[in-house]
């Protein structure tokens, strides 16, 4: 289960349709299960339908998560036109190169879809021991 | 004072938990060399052919060494290492089309 509040979906949501039709992506930060801070971060490889994070920004961003007390407990991207569900390349660099070891064991990643660009559509999974299961998003209303 | 290198969550399986190890290397290669002697199997994990792994950022005290000299970026005590995984995928689009 995720939580999350409305204005940080919408947050979310105007990073993907403002990046688009390249992928946008970010890092959730805050307590476990819960979202408290939305980072939109820059994507270092636009234009190839993919993402990699600013490797610098990714360092600064995850120091200042880990000094504010928080964790990351989610990392989001957009699907410019595919669905909100993870891709092959997207399941690999979950996992540590050459194993099934999580990058990032605490962390959901939310995928966005913009195929209908006008009603975007987040859905959230974890991705751990080879296998995609879906985690509950709960908006919170503000 | 010795090097200190910060150990990513995945890798931590290695050095029995540890999030934080200490150590000397000349350089980043040397370091991995060391890395390996005491927690066998991690050069395979954090390089191949003798080069850093692709999607695996080292940095220096904050300077990734990639602007610096990659694996010859040279190292001294009271240095601080971490070593972190890019946050990377997508290709969806691409493998739609094809």
């Amino acid at each position: 289960m995720l939580i999350i509040n409305e204005d940080d979906l919408q947050t979310i949501f105007a990073n993907c349709s403002r990046e688009y039709p390249n992928e946008a992506c970010g890092i959730l930060a805050g307590s476990p299960g819960v979202v408290e801070q939305v980072y939109a971060m820059t994507n270092a490889r636009p234009g190839l339908a993919s993402y990699e994070m600013d490797p610098e920004e990714q360092f600064r961003v995850m120091k200042a998560i880990r000094r504010s007390g928080l964790g990351i407990v989610g990392i989001y991207h957009s699907h410019p036109s595919g669905p909100a569900y993870p891709s092959g390349i997207d399941v690999e660099r979950a996992y540590w190169p050459g194993t099934l070891f999580p990058n990032f064991p605490d962390a959901a990643y939310m995928i966005v879809s913009l195929a209908h660009p006008s009603n975007p559509a987040a859905r959230t999974f974890a991705i751990s021991d080879g296998q995609i299961s879906e985690v509950e998003l709960i908006v919170r209303q503000a | 004072m010795p090097i200190t290198v910060r150990i990513p969550t995945p890798l931590q399986k290695m050095t029995n938990g540890k999030a934080e190890v200490e150590c000397s290397a000349g350089n980043v290669r040397e370091l991995v060399d060391v890395l390996e002697k005491e927690f066998p199997g991690m050069r395979e994990r954090l390089s191949e052919g003798g080069k850093i792994r692709r999607f695996i950022n080292i940095y220096v005290n904050d300077e990734d060494i990639r602007f610096m000299s990659k694996e010859d970026t040279a190292l001294k005590d009271g240095d601080s290492i971490s070593i972190v995984p890019a946050i990377a995928g997508g290709g969806y689009n691409r493998r739609v089309r094809r």
